[in-house]
């Protein structure tokens, strides 16, 4: 088996520790750190999107692939340059303002990190001028707004009306999540686009970044 | 050892004190020794006769208590069943509990075409082997009463086809004594030899006494040759309460558990120490329509307090779960088959029948089997309890994830979450998914899985040789039965 087989199995099997040892001895062996991110980490984790997708694998098991690649890639970040940088896309997330619930975002990263996705996480309660300022900082293709309160979903509406106003609204797509959240709600305030859970939230970022 | 059921770890559950039971136990001795029990077999009166019991005009036989100390001194504590390849599948005792279907309902609810109809020779092979794929299933009764096949062949027919389309244990139904002894040669047949079958049995015989206090001619002769050929059996009352046993739970306690050590009995006193699995049921007579109803809390209470008799004589225990009133698997039928097939397995009882079983057991349906198979895998998961060790308590997963951490993404989660069940039938999916999915419900979700397992599966079958010999054996049966006609 060559190293590249053995680093994805090593990611498959969620061995974060393993992942880390072989990575590290693959750089001392002068290997391309591009080619054991796509050959070694990201092949392997491509095997776990298709057993994610087909239910032979569950979402702790995909946590511990994707720490598995996190700990590789950490090793490798410093040997490679920022726009070399193999990423599925560029994501600003957040629970908007007056919302201070985040479980449901956090799985939401947790599931978009381990596909690949780079993920600024601005927290809770974020109003939509923060929103603002990390897309101007960020320049994210999407930015996820989160809520769990009725109340606080008109926020949402808001901070779409914010990107337009700075005329951002067309250099980004906005996705909106979260439990009183329906597609038809993200119909009514233009948004870009609305998922049901965290796996469904991952494929819709990938679809409309496409 | 005490009554009730020690499951996993702390979980414990009793329907009567040991000082409860002793009082049934005592009652029902009072039964056997002053009202006694009519025996229609020369026989067993004769052996109990001989044995020190009273007998009044030929075949009353008065039972004395130290008869039925002597009978559960002999009779063992445990018992085994093996499936077709040999190996030990139910070990009935303790808390184990085991689950399989009913037989001979008269009406199959065909889950494709929706038609309550008779069944035929090939619907029963195929319930057969859906029961050989489901893995909460653990033995088969018949299930279906064959309209296609001489009414005087019916249980051999039944069982050279469950013998043939499964490996798992069977409980048998048979008309007579002869229709007993040629469903022991088949069963030989199948596991290599007589000597076999009596040493690691594959099927375990249901007999019965007719309420009230007594005993059929052809029930004893089949109790006598099970004893004799080491076959597992019951002498199971199937108690109408208000009809042929009181209409209070004790009552109908008292009255079948006298039926049933009077089985005992003379089971013992035919072979000492041959396997007898101790129990019965009750279906509580309906006072508005004079119909004999499945798993009314009653009923399953009344079970309860049999389990507890059973674990209180140390003998193991039969009775019913998973089964339902209903015409048509509704709403009414899970919620009946799933509270019997819980309130079963928390009872500790060792061998439950009839999960499949509607109308009052008049018609059977392989959707509430199917997900009866869940209700069960469920149920198992249940009967595991919690937990304690220092492993599960988490302690240090706790303090790794901290105060606004999440689970999802430690190593704790990731080596533990396969403990817990996860669903087979069950839709665990948003209601975006779900109606991707083609919005089914769970009895259509049943249904494909019926259409699933009986388009794709094939159970092991029985060699070419065997296939053979049994042939032989219903073909020497049929010129038999046709010569008494």
């Amino acid at each position: 088996m060559s190293d590249f087989t053995s680093l994805a199995e090593l990611v498959i099997n969620g061995n974060y520790n393993g992942a880390k040892d072989l990575t590290q001895k693959m750089i001392d062996n002068g290997n391309d750190p591009l080619e054991i991110i796509n050959q070694g980490l990201m092949a392997g984790m491509n095997v776990v999107g298709v057993r994610f997708k087909a239910g032979d694998m569950y979402v702790p098991e995909v946590m511990m692939s994707a720490k598995a690649m996190s700990t590789g890639i950490e090793l490798l970040k410093p040997l490679i340059a920022d726009k070399d940088m193999p990423t599925a896309g560029k994501v600003v997330i957040g629970t908007v303002k007056g919302d201070l619930h985040d479980i449901g975002k956090k799985l939401v990263v947790m599931m978009m990190e381990s596909a690949g996705f780079e993920i600024i996480d601005l927290g809770v309660d974020i109003d939509p001028a923060a929103f603002v300022k990390a897309v101007k900082e960020h320049s994210p293709q999407v930015i996820g707004l989160s809520a769990l309160l009725t109340t606080t979903m008109l926020s949402m509406k808001d901070t779409i009306e914010a990107l337009k106003e700075e005329g951002l609204r067309d250099s980004v797509k906005v996705v909106i999540g979260g439990a009183p959240i329906s597609q038809s709600f993200a119909d009514e305030i233009g948004a870009d686009g609305y998922a049901a859970d965290a796996a469904s939230a991952t494929e819709l970022c990938r679809r409309i970044i496409a | 050892m005490g009554v009730g059921s020690s499951h996993g770890n702390g979980l414990f559950f009793r329907t009567l004190t040991e000082k409860q039971a002793e009082e049934i136990h005592l009652a029902s001795c009072q039964v056997l020794e002053d009202t006694g029990m009519v025996i229609h077999h020369e026989e067993a009166v004769e052996l109990l006769r001989q044995a020190g019991a009273h007998v009044e005009k030929g075949n009353r036989v008065y039972f004395p208590s130290f008869l039925v100390k002597q009978a559960l001194q002999s009779a063992p504590s445990r018992v085994t069943l093996y499936n077709r390849k040999g190996e030990a599948a139910l070990h009935l005792e303790g808390a184990n509990v085991y689950f399989g279907t009913g037989s001979d309902t008269l009406n199959y609810l065909d889950p494709f075409t929706l038609e309550r109809r008779s069944w035929r020779q090939e619907d029963v092979t195929n319930a057969i082997r859906l029961c050989d794929k489901l893995p909460n299933i653990d033995f088969v009764m018949s299930m279906g009463l064959l309209s296609d096949v001489d009414p005087r062949m019916i249980n051999r027919e039944q069982y050279a086809i469950m013998v043939q389309n499964t490996e798992k244990p069977q409980v048998v139904i048979a008309e007579d004594g002869d229709t007993l002894l040629d469903i022991i040669e088949m069963a030989a047949c199948a596991v290599g030899g007589k000597e076999r079958l009596r040493q690691k049995p594959l099927f375990m015989i249901y007999t019965e006494p007719t309420s009230p206090l007594q005993h059929p001619k052809e029930s004893v002769e089949k109790l006598l040759i099970a004893a004799e050929n080491r076959v597992p059996a019951n002498f199971a009352c199937g108690g109408v309460a208000g009809a042929s046993v009181p209409t209070t739970i004790a009552g109908a306690l008292v009255q079948a558990n006298a039926e049933a050590l009077s089985g005992l009995i003379i089971h013992q006193l035919k072979a000492p120490g041959a396997p007898f699995i101790y129990g019965y049921g009750n279906s509580p007579l309906d006072m508005r329509t004079m119909q004999a109803v499945y798993g009314t809390p009653e009923a399953v209470l009344f079970q309860g307090g049999a389990v507890d008799l059973a674990h209180y004589y140390q003998l193991p225990s039969w009775g019913y779960a998973g089964c339902s009133n209903s015409k048509v698997c509704d709403e009414q039928a899970i919620a009946e088959s799933t509270m019997f097939t819980m309130m079963g397995a928390l009872q500790g009882c060792n061998i439950m029948h009839d999960v499949f079983y509607m109308e009052f057991g008049i018609t059977g349906s392989l959707e509430l089997l199917v997900i009866s198979n869940e209700v069960i895998g469920r149920t198992r998961r249940l009967l595991k309890g919690i937990n304690t060790d220092k492993e599960s308590l988490g302690v240090e997963s706790i303090m790794r994830v901290g105060p606004g951490g999440n689970f999802l993404g430690d190593d704790h989660t990731a080596k533990h979450f396969r403990d817990n069940w996860f669903p087979d039938l069950s839709d665990f999916n948003n209601y975006e998914n779900w109606t991707a999915g083609g919005s089914k419900t769970m009895i259509e979700r049943a249904r494909d899985q019926i259409k699933q397992v009986l388009e794709t599966y094939q159970p092991k079958p029985v060699t070419q040789d065997v296939r053979a010999q049994i042939a032989e054996i219903l073909r020497k049966a049929k010129e038999k039965v046709g010569e008494k006609a």
